[in-house]
């Protein structure tokens, strides 16, 4: 009976968890950081978090949806390298415009090609999008063979605005998980979470599982757009590498959110708190005077442990029934 | 016919799985008001057809006909939109979904155009499970996770799901088999209402006595073809259980003098076998002896063998060979001379893309030494390969190059080469062609020559009837029967896998 509760309770508030270890990492950070919540650090801390949060926000999509996609860094870099080629220093609104619109549209294309491969010639989305990310890195590099360029200071001064006394990049997040909690309630979400969950009954019962599945890495692409907007406003230039790390810090931030990497359920307000988290574990370790290569080491261990989780609990359970 | 009418018919139904026939020529007929049994022997083709007409199966020849006219449904969604919709024998339930999110799923009530009417779902989910009140536990609730629930609720929520539709025809694939009584009768006088609203009903059912309650009419199914329709008045269970036999004894007779098993020492003696599925098994065999295991699909026959090889966990007395023992994993069973032909050869049986070589040697590598004697592994898997009548281009050659009925050889192959004292055979001609299978017959009579102790579980009743000495049948994981000798025919073992409330042998 406990047990039925646990699960109930798991999984209509998946984040359960991530809200834990949130508030732990927060209260450790603001021991050793004590003016975290100024507003001086607090915009410095969002605006590093924001792309990598439309990013999670994505991954946590596909994730929930039965797949996986190892290609978002690299159409960061590739979204990136788009932006500064487009927008220089000069260039007027019109142009800004149109940049932007190009960005959005170059990211939803490489989500449409990830997602024709993975749902329609139903190629596995762990060597596809692995395979596609060294495609959009390849492009990347071919528009910007090496780092530089510079946005007007118009734009990334309004990325350091903060209206109504927070940071415009906490107030997007905010939105981010708005739009979830409402997304939450649509038939989409519903058939999000079936095909995830069993595809075979999905199917069934009716449910398009394939253009499911495709939608699901055309958002994460757009996400991915939105994701490379905010880094390339918050660095105000371009590096044809700079997405490549990450992929994995994506998926780790879901997994912490509490999602199931096998798909059908947890959810993006938990992959926003993953998010916090693993930022707020690189303050820390940079506070403790620690090398940074520690932060890689958490970001995999989290990773392994997600992985294993399962597999422990059973064999730990299966233990204590044979005792 | 109030406020509805739908009349289908299904005419000619063929339907290939690769090479083997799951439909040859099968019709199907019902109409408004009207409940029509749709019955057959294990492997019939009942399951096929009923997914033809949701759309889930298209078939490769045949008419199907909705109110006069004739459609094809390419995918289910078609079918769902004509008022067809089935409650299936394998769930089709998402497992972390709650029970109001499943059964409203593609048809939710919204509010507006986007946002699903929770309230709504919730109010409509609760008069849905009105219909099944007092019959099941308080977890049963609309926002309980399906996988909370226990079987036979979750087959109520199928039912409802299918139900939410307001479909015009409904298919109840053994939609009774986790029901308890009580639920059965709800479900008969909920089928009563439907047949006055003039929905029309196709009943699958293994239970001969809720056909004779419910049936206006039955069909029966043998071997992908239908061979008879006609009003329930104008048949009885006699006549339907030979329709569904038939009249042919293909498969060989008792394959040659029997030593006599009695006499031979007890190779396998069980008592009290139970796991989650099994509720108390008893069984003995001695070396010789080929016992056979019946029964329905899923009636525990594969946890019954799982559990003797150590794969699941099972409590109850074992005793192996004079000794008592229990077996916590494979490796335990196999040093004990007990080897296992797993049912899927090709997830459980074989790595397929390896050789023939590896494949036959895998669980005698030890035997060879370090570094293994390779030449001596050939020499006996040659050998192994000349006794099977192996036909392949090599020992190198991997075993994915190999014929359905070759491959499954190579599974046995492997554990003859380990000289076992129980053989535990999972269903192992299932897809094997009939020289194959002849073969593989000629085998077993020759395992039990040299003494060997068999089980056999086979979902094909033919050869439990020509091979067996004797055969348990299974039915909710227990054993309702024991049959052999005179009690061993065909008639018999239909009778007791199907009916409910048995009192033969045992």
């Amino acid at each position: 009976m406990n047990d039925i509760r646990l699960k109930r309770l798991s999984l209509r508030h998946p984040y359960l968890f991530a809200l834990f270890l949130l508030i732990t990492a927060l209260g450790v950070n603001l021991y050793v950081q004590p003016n975290l919540f100024s507003q001086r650090v607090l915009s410095g801390n969002m605006r590093i978090f924001l792309p990598l949060m439309f990013l999670s926000a994505g991954q946590a999509i596909v994730v929930v949806g039965g797949g996986i996609d190892l290609s978002m860094g690299a159409m960061v870099s590739m979204v990136n390298a788009i932006l500064v080629t487009l927008i220089t220093r000069e260039s007027g609104t019109s142009d800004i415009v149109t940049g932007i619109l190009a960005a959005l549209g170059a990211g939803m294309v490489a989500g449409l090609a990830n997602g024709l491969s993975v749902a329609y010639v139903r190629l596995q989305p762990i060597v596809t999008t692995y395979a596609t990310s060294f495609i959009f890195s390849g492009i990347a590099l071919w528009i910007l063979p090496r780092p530089g360029g510079l946005l007007p200071s118009g734009m990334t001064e309004l990325y350091r605005a903060t209206p109504l006394g927070l940071p415009l990049a906490l107030w997007i997040a905010l939105l981010i998980g708005l739009v979830w909690v409402g997304a939450r309630r649509t038939r989409y979400a519903r058939f999000l979470f079936a095909v995830g969950g069993e595809p075979e009954s999905a199917y069934a019962t009716g449910v398009p599982v394939s253009l499911m599945r495709l939608s699901t890495y055309v958002i994460a692409g757009l996400l991915s757009s939105l994701s490379a907007l905010a880094l390339t406003l918050n660095t105000g230039t371009g590096d044809p590498r700079i997405g490549e790390a990450m992929t994995l810090t994506s998926i780790v931030a879901v997994v912490l959110g509490g999602t199931r990497l096998s798909g059908g359920q947890g959810g993006i307000i938990g992959t926003l708190m993953g998010v916090v988290v693993l930022g707020t574990i690189r303050n820390i370790i940079s506070f403790a005077n620690v090398p940074t290569w520690w932060q890689t080491l958490v970001d995999a261990l989290i990773i392994v442990g997600a992985l294993a989780g399962p597999g422990l609990i059973r064999l730990i359970r299966g233990g204590s029934e044979e005792a | 016919m109030k406020n509805m009418s739908v009349s289908l018919s299904a005419r000619d139904m063929v339907k290939h799985y690769g090479g083997v026939v799951a439909l040859s020529d099968a019709d199907l007929d019902v109409r408004s008001g009207q409940v029509l049994a749709f019955i057959g022997a294990n492997g019939s083709g009942k399951s096929t057809l009923c997914k033809i007409i949701t759309g889930v199966v298209e078939p490769d020849a045949g008419r199907l006909s909705l109110d006069g006219e004739r459609v094809t449904f390419p995918s289910p969604q078609v079918a769902k939109k004509q008022g067809i919709a089935a409650v299936y024998q394998e769930l089709s339930l998402i497992p972390d979904m709650t029970v109001a999110e499943n059964i409203w799923l593609t048809h939710e009530p919204l509010t507006g155009r986007l946002l699903v009417d929770s309230k709504s779902v919730e109010q409509k989910t609760r008069e849905l499970l009105d219909l099944f009140s007092g019959t099941y536990s308080e977890g049963l609730e609309p926002g309980a996770p399906v996988s909370t629930l226990s079987p036979d609720e979750r087959q109520i929520v199928e039912i409802l799901k299918a139900l939410s539709l307001n479909p015009r025809l409904m298919i109840l694939d053994e939609a009774t088999a986790s029901l308890d009584a009580q639920q059965v009768d709800r479900l008969f006088s909920l089928i009563a209402n439907w047949k006055e609203e003039g929905k029309a009903i196709v009943f699958v059912s293994h239970r001969m006595e809720e056909i004779m309650r419910i049936a206006d009419c039955v069909s029966v199914l043998r071997n992908g073809e239908t061979v008879k329709t006609s009003p329930i008045g104008d048949t009885d269970e006699e006549e339907l259980v030979e329709l569904m036999v038939g009249g042919t004894q293909a498969i060989p007779d008792q394959l040659d003098e029997t030593l006599e098993p009695s006499e031979a020492a007890k190779r396998l003696a069980v008592s009290g076998l139970q796991t989650r599925v099994l509720k108390g098994i008893d069984l003995e065999v001695r070396d010789g002896e080929l016992l056979g295991i019946g029964g329905l699909r899923g009636q525990g026959q594969s946890d019954l063998l799982l559990a003797l090889f150590g794969v699941i966990p099972c409590s109850g007395r074992v005793v192996l060979s004079g000794a008592e023992v229990h077996f916590t994993h494979p490796r335990q069973a196999m040093s004990e001379g007990v080897a296992l032909v797993p049912g899927d050869r090709a997830t459980e049986g074989l790595l397929m893309r390896r050789s023939v070589l590896e494949n036959l040697q895998l669980p005698s590598w030890q035997k060879y030494g370090f570094p293994l004697s390779m030449d001596k592994a050939r020499r006996d898997a040659n050998r192994v390969a000349d006794t099977l009548n192996l036909v392949m281009a090599g020992l190198s050659a991997p075993v994915n190059s190999l014929s359905g009925g070759n491959a499954q050889k190579v599974v046995l192959g492997k554990w003859l080469l380990r000289d076992p004292k129980l053989l535990l055979l999972n269903d192992p001609t299932k897809g094997v062609d009939v020289g194959t299978k002849q073969e593989f017959y000629n085998l077993l009579a020759q395992l039990r020559r040299e003494g060997t102790a068999i089980v056999f579980y086979s979902t094909d009743d033919q050869e439990l009837l020509g091979l067996c000495d004797r055969v348990l049948v299974l039915r909710d994981g227990e054993v309702t029967a024991e049959l052999s000798g005179s009690t061993l025919t065909h008639a018999e073992l239909v009778r007791a896998s199907m009916e409910s409330n048995q009192g033969n042998g045992v």
